[in-house]
């Protein structure tokens, strides 16, 4: 059987190539530095979508927060904040609402240390601390696994300075884990943990998720809920409306609110979603540049192949033409600028592979990025293939319809 | 002799139109890459305070916990504590001192038309104005305070001099705020330090303070704590008093000396009060004090991300390959016009003349390419301050950056353009004249 492929003459191919040196040196370092920073690129691309998927464990779509400044010398800020909860709660588009200081993406919080047995010799588990009443669970949209959710009467309201300790608490399955070493969530619920070396709680629930508010020690996944409200003179509060409700509430409350009660200004209006986009920016930021750069990298190179592909069909317009004349069809013709093509792509793999792997040792030593995966140089690898096959299209075509006849015309 | 090359190179690129935009707009690419990453490290790290950043510095001490660090491995908190803060400024041991902290509050204009606020407001003792040459546009600050003399007087920014009192002179007037009345005593001209080196707990690009009080204010009116509030006590008091008498820290320390030759001295002072300290049992730790000027502390505070530095490295490679490229098309733009050179050599043009023309085409594509380079650098900028809206307060193309681009992209175009430039110049002529 006669195969198309076997009509390929590689020798040919691979002696012109070696003839043009200088050109084809620097398209092999430009294929060869694109898989350099393709590859890399992309595993840097990964890491981050990584991080911006990392669970909350709240009901990010629905929620939104707001500040309630009181500004007037008579302000009493927790029959301000009864009464705004209560009124809030009964609105029909509300699943509920809560007053914290703190939420996931919200930037700032406290962090305890947890211990399983007291005493300063002994080991602690840090986890972000949450305070917030028995309609907290609810208001935030987290799913309890195990236990119970806190009654009203265990919620301590306190000002700031008081520092009363309550006795039970709401761990995350992290903490759990981290604690108590198991997966038996419901094993958990009843025991004594203390918090900070000096006071004692009862787990009295167990949530699956609730991202910390900032992550200082890079454990995000470690929360504690306490059954505290705290209350300031600026108040902070979590409203979670019905699905798709979002926008129409916000405003609704931000209404109602307002005119409610003329001792206070209502600022900082802000739907979780705003806020996350703001506390991942940095990271939508380098995944939107290094797709660019990506992107660019690869049109340059593909201009590149493209162009040296297209001068060689230009400068062989005669060659083509006589080895149409003794027999050459239209595919051999075609077939030579792919073959001519992949084994330039395969030459700046080779060399690519090394660069790729030498950039990553540098941004190893320098940035303590964690080493690249193989999978990534062999995304590179077909990604430079069908760009090169792409960029080739063109040209290629072009010699596949130049007629026998250009044989007989002179240069 | 130039005139006549300059004129065939124009001819020459004339002819190739598309081949030499492109080879121009590949240069540009790189170079604006090169340039949009390259300016963010350059901006970020410009010294915010020329003149004296040498002799301007953060105060460290480690008041932290016998048994943890407050900053892992082993470093001090970077704010000191209430007394220290008033221990060391009262000690007077520079030609400037200042604690200061940032806290909020509402302020609650006289004139009705204009509606209350929650202002961010600056708790600062008085020599942070000359100490960081705050520019004032009216009035002036105050001075350090005595311990426990509260006065109840105020420094506008100048966005809120104009909220207020419209941009008025508002030195001497009266501004309700905090519950309190206080007077103006002067409003600041535009001031937008970037990095804001003398506190970056809310980062290093975040907008100044709307107001300027007295530190001793915050105490007197119990004003909440803002910035980086660290503790390691287990079992504080339960009032504000107690915050103050604890070991927890709030307060940015900083102190400017009258010449760098002080600096032993005052290490000296330092070293001395944290042993005194160490004799009333505090200062559980080994000392550790940390004075770094302006520029180290910035370095320090690892001001440009690491982020900042990968983009430049991939953009030094994206250049890189945007250089071979322009070679190789270069190289294909000389090759094309191989008996043209062939003629002129066989006229009598030496190998000099070739290559000085060649090398005059490749300045003009390299000057193209700057342009280029400059529009997509812009666009480019537009699109870093869309990403990082902290950084719209600073990110420009200044004039040494405009002048860096030019010169590396023409310096790009003759790395580009020499290998073909000189091998089509020493071409033998014979071959392609037939």
């Amino acid at each position: 059987m006669n195969l198309p492929f076997s009509r390929i003459a590689f020798r040919p191919i691979i002696s012109t190539l070696l003839r043009q040196k200088y050109a084809m040196t620097m398209l092999l370092l430009q294929i060869a530095l694109t898989l350099a920073v393709i590859s890399n690129g992309l595993f840097i691309i990964s890491q981050r979508l990584d991080i911006l998927q990392r669970p909350s464990g709240i009901d990010e779509p629905n929620i939104f927060v707001l500040t309630s400044s009181g500004f007037t010398e008579n302000f009493n800020p927790q029959t301000s904040m009864q009464a705004d909860l209560a009124e809030l709660r009964q609105m029909p588009n509300i699943i509920n609402a809560v007053a914290t200081y703190s939420f996931p993406f919200s930037g700032s919080g406290d962090w305890d240390e947890l211990q399983t047995l007291a005493g300063s010799d002994q080991n602690t588990v840090p986890a972000a601390s949450y305070k917030l009443d028995e309609n907290g669970i609810d208001a935030l949209g987290l799913s309890l696994l195990a236990g119970e959710n806190f009654t009203a009467s265990e919620v301590l309201w306190q000002t700031e300075d008081n520092k009363t300790f309550p006795s039970v608490a709401i761990i995350t399955t992290s903490v759990a884990t981290d604690l108590f070493n198991t997966t038996d969530w419901a094993s958990v619920v009843g025991k004594t943990i203390y918090i900070n070396d000096i006071h004692s709680v009862v787990v009295k629930g167990i949530v699956l998720q609730l991202q910390a508010p900032w992550d200082p020690v890079g454990q995000i996944e470690n929360s504690i809920i306490y059954p505290r409200v705290v209350t300031r003179n600026s108040a902070r509060y979590l409203i979670r409306a019905k699905l798709s409700m979002l926008q129409e509430t916000t405003a609704d409350v931000e209404q109602y609110l307002g005119m409610s009660n003329q001792q206070r200004m209502i600022r900082k209006v802000e739907s979780i979603k705003t806020i996350r986009k703001q506390v991942y920016g940095p990271d939508i930021a380098a995944i939107t540049i290094l797709l660019v750069v990506i992107t660019a990298l690869s049109i340059i190179s593909a201009m590149g192949i493209a162009g040296m592909a297209s001068f060689n069909v230009i400068k062989r317009h005669k060659q083509i033409g006589i080895r149409r004349a003794l027999g050459a069809n239209k595919v051999d013709i075609l077939s030579h600028f792919f073959v001519e093509n992949i084994i330039q792509t395969t030459g700046g793999i080779f060399i690519g592979c090394i660069f790729a792997l030498g950039l990553n040792v540098f941004l190893v030593a320098q940035y303590a990025l964690p080493k690249l995966p193989l999978t990534y140089i062999f995304i590179g690898i077909f990604c430079l293939y069908l760009l090169g096959i792409l960029a080739t299209l063109k040209p290629a075509l072009k010699a596949m319809n130049i007629s026998p006849a250009e044989a007989t015309r002179s240069q | 002799m130039f005139h006549y090359y300059l004129k065939l190179s124009l001819k020459s690129i004339g002819r190739q139109k598309s081949l030499s935009v492109l080879i121009s707009t590949t240069l540009g690419l790189g170079i604006a890459a090169c340039m949009i990453t390259y300016s963010l490290i350059y901006l970020m790290s410009k010294d915010p305070l020329p003149n004296k950043s040498n002799r301007v510095y953060h105060v460290q001490l480690d008041n932290w916990h016998r048994n943890s660090a407050a900053i892992e491995p082993n470093l001090p908190p970077e704010e000191v504590t209430w007394r220290d803060a008033m221990n060391i400024v009262h000690a007077k041991q520079a030609k400037y001192q200042a604690a200061h902290a940032i806290t909020w509050g509402m302020v609650t204009p006289a004139n009705k038309n204009v509606p209350p606020f929650l202002g961010i407001i600056r708790a600062t003792q008085g020599e942070f104005f000359p100490m960081f040459d705050v520019p004032f546009l009216y009035g002036q600050g105050w001075q350090n305070h005595p311990i426990n003399h509260v006065e109840y007087v105020t420094v506008l920014s100048k966005e809120t001099n104009q909220r207020v009192f419209a941009g008025i002179n508002s030195v001497g007037k009266t501004l309700p705020m905090l519950g309190k009345l206080f007077t103006v005593v002067g409003v600041l001209d535009e001031w937008h330090p970037s990095p804001k080196f003398f506190d970056m707990s809310f980062g290093a690009f975040y907008p100044p303070e709307d107001l300027y009080v007295p530190l001793q204010i915050k105490a007197e009116l119990e004003l909440p704590h803002g910035g980086h509030t660290h503790c390691w006590e287990k079992d504080l008091g339960d009032n504000y008093q107690a915050f103050l008498n604890s070991e927890c820290v709030n307060f940015n320390l900083w102190i400017e000396l009258a010449s760098q030759q002080n600096k032993p001295q005052f290490d000296n002072y330092l070293q001395t009060y944290v042993e005194q300290q160490k004799g009333l049992g505090r200062f559980p730790r080994v000392s550790n004090n940390i004075v770094l000027n302006i520029n180290q502390w910035l370095v320090y505070k690892k001001v440009i991300s690491s982020d900042m530095y990968l983009f430049f490295y991939l953009a030094l490679l994206f250049l890189l390959v945007c250089l071979f490229n322009a070679a190789s098309l270069i190289s294909t733009k000389f090759t094309a016009k191989n008996s043209e050179i062939a003629l002129r050599r066989a006229l009598g043009a030496n190998q000099l003349a070739i290559l000085s023309q060649c090398l005059t085409e490749t300045l003009i594509l390299g000057c193209l390419g700057a342009l280029i380079g400059i529009i997509f650098c812009l666009m480019g900028l537009e699109g870093i301050k869309y990403l990082y809206p902290n950084f719209s307060a600073f990110v420009t193309l200044d004039m040494p950056l405009m002048l860096i681009t030019v010169g590396i992209s023409i310096l790009s175009s003759v790395l580009a353009g020499l290998i073909p430039s000189i091998k089509v110049s020493m071409l033998a002529p014979a071959g392609y004249l037939k």
